[in-house]
């Protein structure tokens, strides 16, 4: 199974893992971190958007949050995804 | 169901509580009856020695049951063994259903999880700090917390709301009759003021002490007169965790930035002249402020009057550098202020009915000139959020927010508009814990926003020209720019946590978390 991580636990950073899925299981999201709580439906909004636009139907994604707000962690969807994509961890 | 002046909506009764006082306003709701009176008791000469061998003969000894309530104070901090030890006690005696009056809890004291579980405590009074805040707010309490602020609490018990069937104290010495000091021994915490209402009011009092010496002790704070029994134990605390060492100001541009600003806004009123009295916390922030103020106050040849509240060395030094005349102390932070205490007659040890109770003939904090305080969230209202987090947890308590915000001259609330993604300025705080009409300005790393009810402070900072005003509703919307909408808290209908104003009146409730 084929994994990609992108980005930092830096404050306002996240930890997108992404693991591949076979075809027609859909998109899972697992999300952990403290602004869960109160941005979870716009985290969940931001990623689904995010690997939409990237034409990704079939992915497993872990979140490990630190505040990121939604561009920050729209552009670790996409580099986790790209990394996946390209066969790296680059 | 009434709306109360905050605009929340309380229940008329509360099941575990009891009827509500509904908030009316910070000053509406006039003291009543008389102060408490404890039953007299008599120790003649041939009584001489109070000790008695261990915690379970002195429980024996007082007459505590099931049922009862018990009291203890914070200054031993996450350091404290006394609390713990109490309720194994009582658990192992049989002892059941105790209501637990503490001044504080700390992170040490989720051993007490299991006494909850066990049916040994049924309801806790005071604040309820991490592990324990965590499970009262996901129901694990039978009986709502109730939080009283450090001026609510003594007025509660001077009052006779609450009536303490035994007080336990931890007493870093005490001799064999009960003269109590916190200013020296191995686990000497200096200030004993959460303490004093307890061994004054409570029907029985009992002192713990580990460092027992001859009659009679030094650097008394507690006379024995108010105590009935002295119990000697290895340890009553471990010092690391009694004290702090010295707490840094931050390195940490941002909230330099923000308590530049704060500092730039005092040295605007006029409150920022001879005779100033001034408090902070002691954290990052508000020690940076008095670094700026301290700073302010040499340039300009100002020399202040009093600092007040949990004294630090930050404070002990500006005495001793003459930048305030006296010091007045609830609470020792760190060993400078523990040792500055026992040895220097200007810093005076006071209760906490003396610093911050509204119903006697007037407290400490009405002659506050600046408090700098903090807050998780602030709204548009003013109003402050000190007690729940972002996520809706009960985790920490109300300290002396709503006593200094009410009696200082200028309340100055310090933020940064972001934690992580979580804004602190938002259209309704979460939790009221203190009204916005005692609160007189927001500063943030984004600017300063006065409360419109101070034009006089308004026009104060407009004339020094370097204080950076926004309003209220700019921090809100720049901060609302940057995280997007939250989702609303999702709570059960039942009640976990009851926030009394310093009144006793409740100012707003906090509500089961829904379960994930």
């Amino acid at each position: 199974m084929k994994t990609a991580q992108a980005g930092t636990l830096e404050s306002m950073d996240c930890i997108v893992s992404v693991t591949e899925s076979d075809k027609g299981r859909g998109i899972s999201i697992v999300m952990e971190g403290a602004s869960v709580a109160r941005f979870g439906e716009a985290m969940v909004k931001a990623t689904k958007d995010t690997l939409k636009s990237l034409g990704v139907r079939d992915i497993s994604v872990s979140i490990q949050d630190n505040g990121a707000g939604d561009l920050v962690l729209k552009a670790r969807v996409e580099a986790a995804v790209r990394r996946l994509a390209g066969g790296k961890a680059a | 169901m009434a709306i109360n002046a905050v605009g929340r909506d309380i229940p008329d009764s509360i099941p575990g509580y009891g009827d509500v006082k509904h908030f009316k306003g910070h000053d509406r709701r006039p003291p009543e009856g008389n102060r408490f009176g404890k039953r007299n008791r008599t120790a003649f000469n041939s009584r001489t020695d109070k000790t008695l061998p261990d915690i379970k003969a002195a429980i024996s000894a007082s007459g505590l049951k099931s049922g009862m309530t018990i009291s203890f104070h914070h200054h031993l901090r996450n350091g404290d063994f006394v609390v713990n030890a109490v309720l194994d006690a009582c658990a192992e005696m049989g002892i059941r259903d105790l209501v637990i009056f503490p001044t504080a809890l700390f992170g040490v004291h989720k051993h007490l999880t299991r006494h909850i579980q066990s049916g040994v405590i049924r309801q806790i009074m005071g604040s309820v700090n991490g592990p324990i805040g965590q499970l009262a707010s996901e129901g694990g309490m039978s009986v709502p917390v109730i939080l009283r602020s450090h001026g609510g609490r003594p007025r509660a018990v001077t009052s006779g709301e609450v009536v303490i069937d035994v007080a336990f104290i931890a007493a870093p010495t005490s001799d064999k009759y009960g003269n109590l000091s916190g200013a020296v021994g191995k686990s000497a915490c200096g200030s004993l003021g959460y303490a004093h209402s307890d061994a004054e009011y409570a029907q029985c009092v009992i002192a713990i002490t580990d460092n027992l010496v001859p009659y009679p002790a030094p650097c008394i704070h507690i006379p024995q007169f108010f105590v009935d029994f002295v119990v000697v134990v290895n340890s009553i605390g471990d010092p690391a965790g009694i004290v702090s060492g010295t707490t840094r100001v931050t390195r940490d541009p941002m909230r330099l930035l923000i308590a530049d600003n704060a500092a730039k806004l005092i040295e605007a009123t006029p409150y920022f002249k001879n005779g100033i009295s001034f408090q902070t916390g002691a954290g990052g922030i508000s020690l940076a402020v008095a670094a700026y103020v301290r700073e302010a106050m040499r340039e300009r040849g100002i020399k202040g009057s009093f600092g007040l509240g949990g004294i630090t060395e930050f404070f002990v030094d500006m005495m001793k550098e003459g930048l305030f005349e006296r010091l007045l102390d609830v609470q020792s932070f760190d060993l400078a202020a523990v040792r500055s205490i026992g040895e220097n007659p200007n810093h005076v040890e006071i209760s906490a009915d003396w610093y911050a109770n509204p119903w006697n003939a007037g407290c400490a904090v009405n002659m506050l000139d600046t408090v700098v305080l903090g807050a998780t969230e602030v709204d548009r209202d003013f109003n402050v959020n000190v007690n729940t987090e972002a996520d809706g947890a009960l985790l920490h308590g109300i300290g002396g927010h709503q006593d200094t915000a009410a009696g200082a001259q200028l309340t100055i609330i310090t933020t940064p508009l972001l934690r992580g993604r979580i804004p602190c300025a938002v259209d309704s705080v979460y939790t009221v814990t203190t009204p916005g009409e005692v609160v007189d300005a927001i500063v943030t790393e984004f600017g300063v926003a006065i409360n419109p009810r101070r034009q006089d402070l308004i026009d104060a900072a407009k004339e020094a020209g370097n204080v950076p005003l926004v309003t209220m509703d700019e921090l809100i919307d720049k901060a609302h720019g940057f995280t997007g909408s939250m989702s609303p808290v999702e709570t059960e209908e039942r009640i976990i946590g009851v926030i009394e104003y310093r009144d006793g009146t409740v100012i707003d409730v906090v509500k089961q978390l829904k379960k994930k």
